[in-house]
């Protein structure tokens, strides 16, 4: 914010500072555990009077003097020129601070270099004692320049008070300064044997060979113990939340946790075969392996303490983009462009929003990210993001769960700015995403006659839309199964619901009647599911036609899990299929009435928004690179193998882990399948409308293949949120029942979102999902016109309550007459218009809901005087067309 | 773009800008010293191992003896003023640092190839013969001499603002202040000073050493400071274009513009004109010390230089302080103890040669 930013591109900022650092520490030790190795060694030969260990001595003398003096120190200096490069704001708080702890950092330095230096050109030229003394003084010189180092290298990760005081000896003095200060000392003294190898197993004499590597394996082995107990104490000494983050070890850290896991006890066993006896080739190659797994070994441990203090680069204090925590406010809030000092463009518009978004990037981004180079390759990270859009939103997020990345520090402009340069210049693509082209479909209205005509026989779907996950070979969020309902009024004065005699048959229109030829669902269904299905057969034995079955309420009739797919046998797109219901009175075989309804299926989850991957069919289906990333991310975050077990031919239903109230019984330990997704994806989402629902509900999105919300309240300009809330609150209200219910992940969810329209979180109700959902009444209070605009937090209390399964006062359902939630009459069917009205067409030639406009008689067969069925249904449909 | 709008604000001093300027002054002496050791004997090496290897082979081993020492001294001495630097200038130094990013963290790979075959020019002396002795040290030099040029750039670019909109056209950190009208010859002082410093060096050198054949120890002396009066006589001509390369308001406070400039200013010139003279009439020590205080008044110089440069923009005293002295006092309890202790080992390792002498 503060700088200008080096454009690093392809090495970016991350790798330039490691490539420097791990080597600098990696000899840095050593030159600190290696001065007590010189001294003692040269002790020990002076104490067993022998020649060949002093000659060796001053020859591994030579060696330590090169590798620490050309290599260490020099690499040391380049850290310092490297960091102020990559991170300068960072390190001007780190040079101001500690600028006296450099200082005194510099004088160990300087004495450090001229005491080995008069060690080496001295060696067998002064007397043992001076030399030795000299010995000491490089040992204590160098431990000191890691004491004064360690607490501004500490410091970085746990500031401690220093935070509240500025205090230079609170920054120094850190809660991890001590237990950091044993554990380096350690492992310097292990990497002394490490490198002591490398001139032991160079000795010609084998005896003398095998005694020293011996004694080189002594230094390797012996500070393990004290070892294992500092890294225990320096965990311990971390900040709560770091200790949890590494307890729950985070995918960005887990090779380098598993890698510091593994190569600590690959080195004792290292070490103690060193000490066989051993041909000389064997002993060189292992000791230049043992080198490796060193490096390896204090790579992996610095890599986890830099990722321990993400997103920070002083931890609480300064992010990773070199802003500030307590600026981030008001930079999020006035813009990142306006508030950096080196950015060329304040204000974003439609002519340099690749060349604002290029600066945001390397503003926001390029500290950490290379483009297209071997670490946080920017391109990698961002290419399953299918528009530019999808990207903004991923941005917007960036700080969500399980992340190690700080919040974006800017505007919501410039979100999309920097998701278009990474999109069209870093990518090379074009977010050319048009509004889905829908082929016209054509419907038969079946006869009725109401003078002659002795029935009404009304059907409707279970659901607006049943939308299905068709990615069978990994994983199904929802199985192709509609559930359609049915109910026979005999017409009369008095009408009557018929369910004894009559058998209702209903076929599925025959473009859409194999749905097993589309999908994979039945090759998977035993694995998905935990039975066999017969292919084209429902979870509960219903195929594409057949007869429907009477309910528990003894009134209706429903074929529950009718196969249904958006697929047709033609290749074309048909999210609402046609079912022809017959009901036929089964003592005669006579057909007495007939109907032709809706039965909408659609595959269009937008997962590939974000998880990448096309769309399975032209116009829909989650494909199996979508359906991969999805249980990639997932196995990553939740430490789960489905991935694997997806390609081993066990593929899972969602609900076997996740419960779903809806009879799926789950894990009860982890969230519902709802709270689950919405709690996570919000974060996502946030500050948005009824886009945040189309992301993934892509069959609602008013440009796709579905466009599911084509009932009366669409025409009348009401949304998802309307009803349902905007995300945040939706999700807050599914993740406060799991948080009640004893949920460990739900208040970590809860913590990262806040409501929106509703000042507190006390002030919104838990809900689950399927249950409790927007109630009809909450508008239409007493089923008159709506009193208020929006159905939000006014949920349904109970299942009874719920629009689908609600009835009047003379038990006809609500749907029969209305129509499914999010198609209620009048409709606009985006393929064919009046498809969804082919009922009240049918029946009383015009698309509102059947009885309305006072047309009792078409089941009373008269005009009727009484509100029978709910208060209001006799009065003139309000929202003619 | 307004290059003062481009300035970051700079973080608070936990001591009064006067103590860092003390220790900068202090250190950087000691590193202007370091360099000029190392870069004039690496010089002066190759030069004769080019002109007349054979006659000079002692005095080059010699030297490439003492050329890794340098380096080592060169860039710990360089640590404490860069350190001090960033304290009062950082935001102007790690800026010009980022405009030449990629030049500026080079210098770290140079120093590593220039530090690695000084030690493999000093090791193989006596078996590799002469041509690729020639060539380590040459490319060594040339390390060192690219780095001193990177410096004077980055030196120059943290002072000049006006260039710093440049970066918009080169982001990638290969920009160099080239088109900066004091680069060369500022450049070139810093170099031909290194000439003369290290001839001086190389006749103090052969001073102490009294093993050597007494002819051939006053011969060295004598042609170190011929190399110490040549060089300290070009010095002068490439300091007088150096002088009037400079903006005129920098320029002005040197010749009456401010008194305390123009007298330090002049003082250099009687130092130069003392250093000469001693010099040419081969006397060491007056050479020695005209030569000491020559450099310290051209650090003296060269500091006001810089706050005339940044007058329009900045001056250390108005950074603010956040006082917390016992950091402070820590330090300069640690740097007495610690020079007390490197006294006594330098005296230690001086022992130890008298003895391995006797």
């Amino acid at each position: 914010m503060n700088y200008p930013v080096w454009e690093l591109t392809f090495f970016g900022g991350g790798l330039t500072i490691a490539l420097m650092a791990v080597f600098h520490v990696f000899i840095s030790h050593f030159a600190i555990g290696g001065g007590l190795f010189l001294v003692l060694t040269e002790w020990y030969g002076y104490r067993q009077n022998s020649t060949a260990i002093v000659d060796y001595v001053k020859a591994h003398t030579r060696f330590f003097l090169l590798v620490t003096m050309i290599l260490g120190g020099m690499t040391g200096v380049g850290i310092w020129f490297v960091i102020s490069l990559i991170n300068p704001a960072t390190t001007s708080i780190l040079i101001h601070n500690f600028v006296f702890g450099w200082a005194i950092e510099w004088v160990f330095f300087v004495a450090e270099i001229v005491s080995l230096l008069i060690y080496y050109y001295t060696f067998g030229r002064m007397n043992r004692r001076h030399h030795l003394l000299l010995g000491w003084l490089y040992f204590i010189f160098a431990w000191l320049s890691l004491f004064a180092i360690n607490g501004i290298i500490d410091f970085m990760l746990t500031p401690g008070r220093w935070l509240a005081t500025g205090n230079f000896w609170d920054g120094i003095f850190n809660p991890s300064f001590w237990p950091s200060l044993f554990f380096r000392t350690f492992v310097a003294l292990i990497l002394a044997g490490l490198y002591g190898f490398l001139t032991a197993t160079a000795l010609k004499d084998e005896a003398f060979r095998l005694r020293m590597v011996r004694y080189c394996a002594l230094w390797l082995l012996t500070p393990f113990a004290l070892l294992v107990a500092s890294t225990w104490w320096y965990v311990q000494a971390l900040p709560l939340p770091i200790r949890t983050m590494l307890t729950q070890q985070p995918p960005e850290l887990l090779v380098a946790i598993k890698t510091f896991l593994v190569t600590a006890p690959l080195l004792v066993l290292g070490g103690l075969i060193m000490t066989s006896k051993l041909p000389q080739t064997a002993t060189r190659s292992l000791a230049a392996l043992l080198m490796t797994i060193g490096l390896c070994y204090l790579g992996a441990f610095e890599y986890i303490r830099e990722g321990s203090r993400r997103p920070y680069t002083i931890y609480d204090h300064i992010y990773s983009h070199s802003i500030p925590k307590k600026n981030l406010g008001t930079v999020a809030k006035t813009g990142l462009l306006k508030n950096a000092r080196w950015a060329q463009h304040k204000e974003i518009t439609g002519q340099n929003r690749l060349a604002a978004g290029r600066e945001l990037f390397f503003l926001a981004c390029a500290s950490c990210h290379s483009v297209g180079g071997p670490t946080r390759n920017i391109v990698k990270l961002t290419s399953g993001y299918n528009s530019i859009e999808a990207l903004a939103a991923r941005l917007s997020g960036l700080d969500g769960p399980n992340s190690a990345m700080p919040p974006f520090p800017g505007t919501a402009a410039e979100q999309t700015a920097l998701a278009t340069y990474i999109f069209e210049v870093l990518q090379q693509r074009n977010d050319s995403a048009a509004a889905a082209a829908l082929p016209p479909k054509q419907h038969e209205v079946p006869p009725f006659d109401p003078a002659t005509s002795q029935y009404v026989l009304l059907g409707w779907n279970e659901y607006g839309m049943h939308t299905i996950s068709d990615s069978d070979a990994f994983f199904t969020l929802r199985p192709p199964g509609n559930t359609i309902h049915a109910m026979l009024i005999k017409r009369g004065p008095t009408p009557q619901v018929i369910s004894e005699g009559i058998d209702i048959h209903y076929t599925v229109e025959p473009g859409s009647a194999n749905p097993d030829g589309q999908v994979e669902f039945w090759k998977h269904a035993a694995s998905l599911t935990g039975r066999e299905l017969s292919p084209n057969t429902g979870l509960t034995g219903n195929g594409v036609s057949g007869l429907m079955r009477v309910a528990a309420d003894g009134r209706t009739f429903s074929a529950t899990e009718v196969p249904l797919v958006p697929y047709q046998k033609s290749g074309g797109y048909l999210p609402y299929p046609l079912v022809t219901l017959t009901a036929v009175e089964r003592a005669s075989s006579a057909m007495v009435a007939t109907a032709t309804m809706v039965a909408p299926v659609s595959s269009e989850w937008g997962c590939r928004n974000c998880h990448g991957g096309p769309w399975r069919t032209a116009a829909g289906g989650v494909s199996p690179e979508t359906a991969e990333n999805i249980l990639a991310v997932h196995d990553r975050y939740a430490k789960t193998t489905l991935v694997k077990q997806a390609k081993a031919g066990k593929p899972l239903r969602c609900q076997i882990c996740h419960p779903d109230p809806r009879g799926e019984q789950g894990n009860p330990a982890l969230p519902s399948l709802s709270a689950a997704m919405h709690g996570f994806h919000a974060n996502f989402l946030k500050g948005r409308g009824a886009d945040a629902c189309f992301f993934c509900h892509q069959d609602a999105a008013p440009h796709g293949a579905t466009r599911f919300f084509r009932g009366i309240h669409n025409e009348l300009g009401l949304d998802c949120t309307t009803c349902h809330g905007v995300i945040e609150d939706h999700a807050l209200g599914l993740l406060l029942t799991e948080q009640q219910a004893g949920k460990k992940t739900a208040a970590k969810r809860l913590a990262r979102l806040k409501p929106r329209r509703v000042r507190t979180l006390a002030e919104l109700k838990p809900r689950q999902a399927w249950i409790n959902e927007p109630d009809c009444l909450g508008c239409h209070v007493d089923f008159q016109p709506p009193g208020v605009s929006t159905a939000f937090n006014q949920w349904t209390a109970s299942e009874a309550e719920l629009f689908r399964r609600r009835t009047d006062n003379l038990g006809i359902p609500c749907a029969a007459c209305h129509n499914s939630a999010h198609a209620i009459y009048p409709t606009t069917n985006p393929y064919d218009a009046e498809r969804d009205n082919l009922m009240p067409r049918q029946y009383q030639g015009n698309p509102y809901p059947l009885g309305a406009n006072k047309n009792c008689a078409l089941c009373h067969t008269k005009e009727m005087k009484e509100e029978m069925h709910h208060p209001n249904s006799l009065t003139m449909f309000r929202n003619v067309r | 773009m307004n290059p003062a709008a481009l300035i970051p604000a700079p973080d608070p001093l936990q001591v009064p800008w006067g103590w860092f300027q003390l220790l900068l002054l202090l250190t950087f002496f000691l590193h202007m010293v370091a360099m000029n050791i190392m870069i004039g004997c690496a010089v002066i090496s190759l030069v004769k191992q080019l002109v007349n290897p054979a006659k000079n082979q002692t005095l080059c081993r010699d030297i490439g003896n003492k050329l890794t020492y340098a380096v080592a001294f060169t860039v710990n001495f360089g640590v404490a003023p860069l350190l001090f630097l960033q304290v009062l200038y950082g935001h102007f130094i790690y800026t010009s640092s980022i405009i030449m990013g990629a030049c500026w963290l080079s210098v770290i790979f140079f120093l590593i190839a220039a530090y690695s075959l000084a030690y493999l020019h000093k090791f193989r002396f006596d078996t590799w013969q002469v041509g690729p002795r020639r060539w380590l040290l040459g490319t060594s030099l040339a390390c060192l001499l690219l780095i001193g040029f990177f410096f004077t750039n980055n030196m120059t670019l943290m002072l000049t603002p006006a260039a710093w909109p440049q970066y918009f056209r080169h982001p990638g950190g290969f920009f160099l202040n080239l088109a900066e009208p004091t680069l060369v010859a500022r450049y070139l002082h810093s170099m031909i000073a290194a000439v003369a410093t290290g001839g001086l060096f190389l006749a103090l050198l052969a001073h102490f050493q009294k093993q050597l054949p007494d002819g051939e120890r006053r011969a060295r002396i004598k042609n170190g400071l011929h190399w110490f009066t040549y060089a300290t006589m070009v010095q002068i001509a490439i300091g007088i274009v150096f002088l009037l390369s400079l903006p005129k308001p920098v320029l002005r406070i040197f010749v009456g513009g401010n008194w305390l400039a123009t007298l330090l200013f002049s003082g250099t010139l009687i130092g130069s004109y003392y250093s000469i003279k001693f010099g040419a009439r081969e006397r060491l020590w007056p050479a020695t010390a005209a030569l000491t205080v020559t450099i310290l008044l051209m650090i003296l110089v060269r500091d006001l230089a810089r706050h005339a440069y940044l007058a329009p923009y900045f001056h250390p005293a108005d950074l603010p302080v956040t006082l917390q002295y016992s950091p402070l006092v820590t330090f300069l309890l640690i740097l007495v103890i610690g020079l007390g202790i490197i006294a006594y080992m330098l005296r230690l390792g001086w022992l130890s040669t008298k003895e391995g002498q006797s």
